[in-house]
């Protein structure tokens, strides 16, 4: 058996492993253990064989955990679970109302920009998701709006979570393909902009046509400048954050750090209590845990496969492919659209991008090609970006898709009175929204590669 | 998988990074190794850390996950104390023949050889690093005093000196130097010339210390000790007389570096400084206390730091 | 814990010492999930005092880099057997969905175990990444911390998630003898509406959905996390 043939084989062991529901981070470890133990055994026998691979295998969890650039994740989580008790959705909500109500669907179009805001100290779009289940359905539903509508806006505005940041897939990403984290949560921005803008569109259209979101009207211009302030503290997290990303006046643990602390200080102001920090410290500790496991343990087989030279194989797979590179890469991401709707993202992309990175990367033209030589018209670091927030948002549309999108879950569990599947049928036109997004940024990469360009 | 051409021997070199001036005499070692064994001992680069973190790759070589690997003394100068010596301020190093000369003589002492056979390692040759020369933004430095409260990224030693002249050494990530020089998170950091190319750190400096030639990191390639001693008389020889070669192909591509560096610095307007011997003297001598303070620890640690740091200096007054 | 059985059963009926020790390990995972949590607050704290320093008086933390990383080991490691106890660690569940009675807890028990063999080779080998650190020396690039204490909390965090691994293994090995038993210190396989519940509460509060019971507890699953 060669090297490769041995990464196959184990590579078909871990995709079992993972079907029938082994914890994946441990399932990828114990493959790229096995697979390792295989390999030094050909090469110098089993008794030292296995513990060269024993050793070698012993290395991985301190060394790729213990990585400066992934010490923002555990900042970004504890962020998010603190947004809550900051109060920042109610004023947010109630400012977009006051200031959008008298659009055509006009409380979901808020509902939308609010969660966007809330999107700026939020990573985790399920948790967006179930804040605002509480704060806007109800209200929506007091003015006359149908149920549908107003459980799947809040489910699809939660995914912008994902793309504005602060995000904790995009650092994943940034660091398992080695580009600047800090470009690639500004890439967010935008993006996650767009995608609310065609939120906004598709829901005036959709208002206009079936009646069943009528627009609010009467708030004076005073009422409307009163709700702004509430705003504030909202504004200034958003605003340390992006700044410090975008003018590199701190890296992005310590902008991170500043956005919590900030948090963490709105959050007292507003009452929240030490138990209560307690809780979200260590609901935190528990979401970094799993995030670090997944890493070191995906990392284990990722070394196996270094030492099988699969990722090359793969790699020389896809180039020599007969195909349009734009058709390979429309079929990656339907692929990835296949695997989102049964995985969820952060282990979806940690198991995969190892292997389907250098082989989008090569489609390009490789790592240092320029934008003219390329295959996307497009810099290899400026590929490496775009298809960053691509992936991101295939994962985020499998939220609200079924069989187990999980935000509409998470709204129809908020509110015992709307069925789940009443949730799904609402977001059939934020899917047709979402599917013209990843079109649109297919089509005009540069929503996604303007902004970290312009840092340089 | 061409098995029909397989070759009797194959090392695996781990590398971090990709293909650049820093690799080629590993890239040129292996070219000649092979030739001069008819394709019969081959040895595979891997770059991008897919074998080993960099600051890893010495507990690799120690258990023999692979046989070669390149790494610097700085990521890690306890695991290494005796090659340190190597990157003390201002021990006078003008040129990378000079560097590849004191590493070769340094490679032959018994206690740097035994320093390294704890990890089960043999130093094989120098990837030898010009100067650690900073560059930076805003009011270009004259005088040593100038330094004076400056926020530096400047690591070990380098570090230290910078210290010792009243600045600020602070935590920057090389990646993360380019955006930390143009927001003023530092005012300057120290590279050699091919990694402020690489880190785009020329194209925010205003200023670069042409001669001041503060020191420099020292990166050895290693092979693992029983792998080489299992080597066939052949293949020895063969690995052994292409040491040689593949260092004149390094220095022959690191001068290209500067067939870019030169007219870089001219178009982006950057200001060359050159400091006066005075200037230069002065500087040389904060460097004293940090030579004794290393001669002092790792006596203690019971390296013959004296007679290192000697046997140094008398090599590269040669 | 639970102390009254709900089947009413006499006291010989229930694995009395398995429940206790089941507490007294997860007393211990409490601590280190709880020092985990106290490091990432620490390491925040850290991050705005280098930032302060560094704008207002040039006085960046020396190293923070370096203590960074070294500290990240606390919570990349410290919590995984409290996050292993409460089914933390993502899974894929279409297939065992499907499954219920024995052959589920067969299914559980073999993943249980493959998991543990893991655990055991990684506790071995991160201990061997440790001794050389230990007996040979290591250290950080910037202000040379020394990186043994970084790396003996792998093992010994990994160390107390096998222990957690052979309660679970008891655990489904007693439901797998008879089905018909209580499950007590095992994740239970949880459905879509079930995890919705427990990402609500993790955003919301525990109090957020009417009569949740403590998402914590031993023997009550949190599936797996988002
Ligand atoms: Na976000
Ligand atoms: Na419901």
């Amino acid at each position: 058996m060669t090297p490769f043939e041995v990464g196959i084989m184990m590579t078909g062991v871990l995709l079992v492993l993972v079907v029938i529901g082994v914890r994946v981070a441990f399932a990828a470890a114990f493959t790229g253990l096995v697979g390792l133990i295989v390999l030094f055994s050909m090469k110098m026998g089993f008794e030292r064989g296995f513990f060269v691979a024993l050793k070698m295998a012993g290395t991985i969890p301190h060394s790729k955990s213990v990585t400066y650039a992934l010490s923002v994740l555990p900042t970004f989580i504890l962020i998010g679970f603190l947004a809550f008790y900051a109060g920042f959705t109610k004023q947010l909500f109630e400012a977009a109302k006051r200031w959008l109500g008298w659009l055509p669907g006009g409380m979901a179009v808020g509902t939308v920009f609010s969660t966007a805001g809330f999107a700026a100290v939020s990573g985790a779009s399920v948790a967006t998701a179930a804040v605002f289940a509480r704060v806007a359905i109800p209200e929506m539903l007091a003015a006359g709006y149908s149920k549908r509508l107003s459980s799947a806006v809040v489910a699809a505005g939660g995914t912008l979570a994902s793309l504005i940041p602060p995000s904790a897939i995009l650092v994943i990403y940034a660091i398992l393909v080695e580009q600047s984290v800090g470009k690639l949560l500004i890439a967010g921005f935008l993006p996650g902009v767009f995608s609310a803008l065609v939120y906004v569109g598709i829901i005036v259209a959709v208002a206009s046509w079936r009646g069943d979101a009528p627009a609010v009207k009467g708030f004076t211009w005073k009422e409307r400048f009163e709700s702004v302030p509430g705003t504030l503290p909202i504004i200034a997290v958003v605003a340390i954050i992006f700044c410090s990303f975008f003018f590199g006046l701190a890296t992005p643990t310590e902008a991170g750090s500043l956005g919590a602390f900030v948090v963490l200080v709105v959050a007292f102001a507003k009452g929240m209590r030490t138990r209560q920090l307690g809780q979200a410290l260590h609901e935190t500790a528990k979401l970094t845990v799993m995030i670090f496991t997944l890493i070191w343990g995906v990392l284990v087989y990722v070394r196996f496969l270094g030492f099988a030279g699969l990722p090359e194989a793969f790699k020389d797979f896809i180039v020599a492919l007969e195909f349009s590179p734009w058709i390979v890469m429309i079929c990656i991401l339907l692929a990835y659209a296949v695997l989102g709707m049964f995985m969820d993202a952060i282990g979806m992309l940690i198991l995969t991008l190892p292997v389907v990175y250098p082989a989008v990367m090569a489609l390009n033209g490789g790592e240092g090609v320029s934008a003219a030589d390329s295959a996307f018209g497009m810099s290899g670091e400026a590929c490496a970006i775009w298809f960053g927030i691509l992936v991101v948002k295939m994962a985020e549309l499998c939220l609200i898709t079924p069989p187990i999108g999980l935000n509409c879950f998470v709204v129809s569990g908020v509110r015992p009175d709307i069925p789940v599947q009443e949730v799904f049928r609402g977001c059939v036109p934020f899917f047709v929204a979402d599917v013209l997004t990843i079109g649109g940024l297919l089509a005009f990469p540069s929503i996604i590669t303007i902004l970290p360009q312009l840092m340089g | 998988a061409t098995e029909t051409f397989a070759a009797d021997v194959t090392w695996n070199v781990s590398l971090w990074g990709k293909r650049r001036a820093f690799t080629e005499h590993i890239e040129k070692l292996a070219e000649e190794v092979s030739a001069r064994t008819d394709g019969k001992f081959e040895i595979k680069l891997h770059y991008g850390g897919a074998l080993s973190k960099s600051r890893e790759n010495l507990d690799g070589i120690s258990f023999g996950a692979f046989e070669m690997a390149q790494f610097c003394a700085s990521y890690h100068a306890d695991k290494n104390p005796s090659l340190t010596v190597l990157e003390l301020p201002f021990l006078g190093v003008s040129d990378l023949e000079t560097e590849v000369k004191v590493s070769k003589a340094l490679y032959d002492h018994p206690a740097v050889q035994a320093d390294l056979a704890r990890w089960n390692a043999k130093l094989l040759m120098p990837s030898p690093m010009p100067q650690y020369n900073f560059a930076g933004k805003g009011d270009v430095p004259q005088s040593i005093s100038d330094f004076d409260g400056m926020r530096v990224r400047a690591l070990g030693g380098l570090g230290k000196l910078m210290e010792a002249v009243g600045a600020v050494p602070t935590s920057v990530t090389a990646s993360e130097t380019y955006q930390s020089i143009d927001s003023g998170t530092v005012q300057a950091a120290g590279f050699a010339p091919h990694a402020h190319l690489s880190f785009k750190v020329v194209e925010v400096a205003d200023w670069w210390t042409k001669n001041l030639n503060p020191g420099t990191v020292h990166c050895p390639v290693v092979v693992n000790v029983d792998a080489y001693n299992e080597l066939p008389d052949d293949m020895k020889a063969a690995l052994d007389a292409s040491v040689d070669p593949a260092i004149a192909h390094y220095l022959d591509t690191y001068a290209k570096v500067y067939d870019k560096w030169w007219p870089e610095l001219e178009s982006r307007g950057v200001t060359q400084v050159e400091f006066s011997d005075e200037e230069l003297a002065a500087f040389a001598e904060k460097a004293g206390p940090i030579h004794a303070a290393w001669i002092e620890e790792q006596s203690a640690n019971g390296l013959p730091a004296q007679e290192l740091l000697d046997m140094v200096k008398k090599t590269i007054a040669e | 814990m639970m102390t009254i059985d709900p089947g009413g059963r006499s006291a010989s009926e229930r694995p009395v010492t398995f429940i206790r020790f089941d507490g007294w390990l997860g007393q211990v995972e409490n601590a280190f999930n709880l020092f985990a949590a106290f490091s990432i607050l620490a390491l925040m704290l850290l991050a705005v005092a280098q930032v302060v320093g560094r704008l207002l008086f040039n006085m960046p933390v020396p190293g923070f880099i370096d203590i960074t990383e070294q500290a990240m080991a606390i919570f990349a490691f410290a919590g995984v057997a409290y996050c292993q106890r409460v089914g933390g660690h993502i899974r894929m569940e279409i297939v065992l969905g499907k499954l219920s009675g024995r052959t589920l807890y067969v299914c559980e028990m073999l993943g249980v175990i493959l998991i543990a063999f893991t655990v055991a080779l990684l506790i071995w080998g991160s201990w061997f990444h440790f001794d050389r650190s230990w007996g040979i020396g290591d250290s950080t690039m910037d202000i040379r911390l020394p990186t043994w204490p970084s790396k003996l909390i792998i093992p010994a965090a990994l160390g107390l998630l096998f222990l957690r691994l052979l309660m679970q293994i008891y655990g489904y090995g007693r439901l797998v003898a008879n089905p018909g038993r209580d499950p007590v210190a095992v994740p239970m396989i949880e459905n879509v509406e079930d995890h919705a519940r427990h990402e609500i509460e993790d955003a919301l509060g525990a109090d957020a959905v009417a009569g949740s019971d403590d998402g914590n507890g031993a023997g009550t699953g949190e599936g797996d996390a988002k």
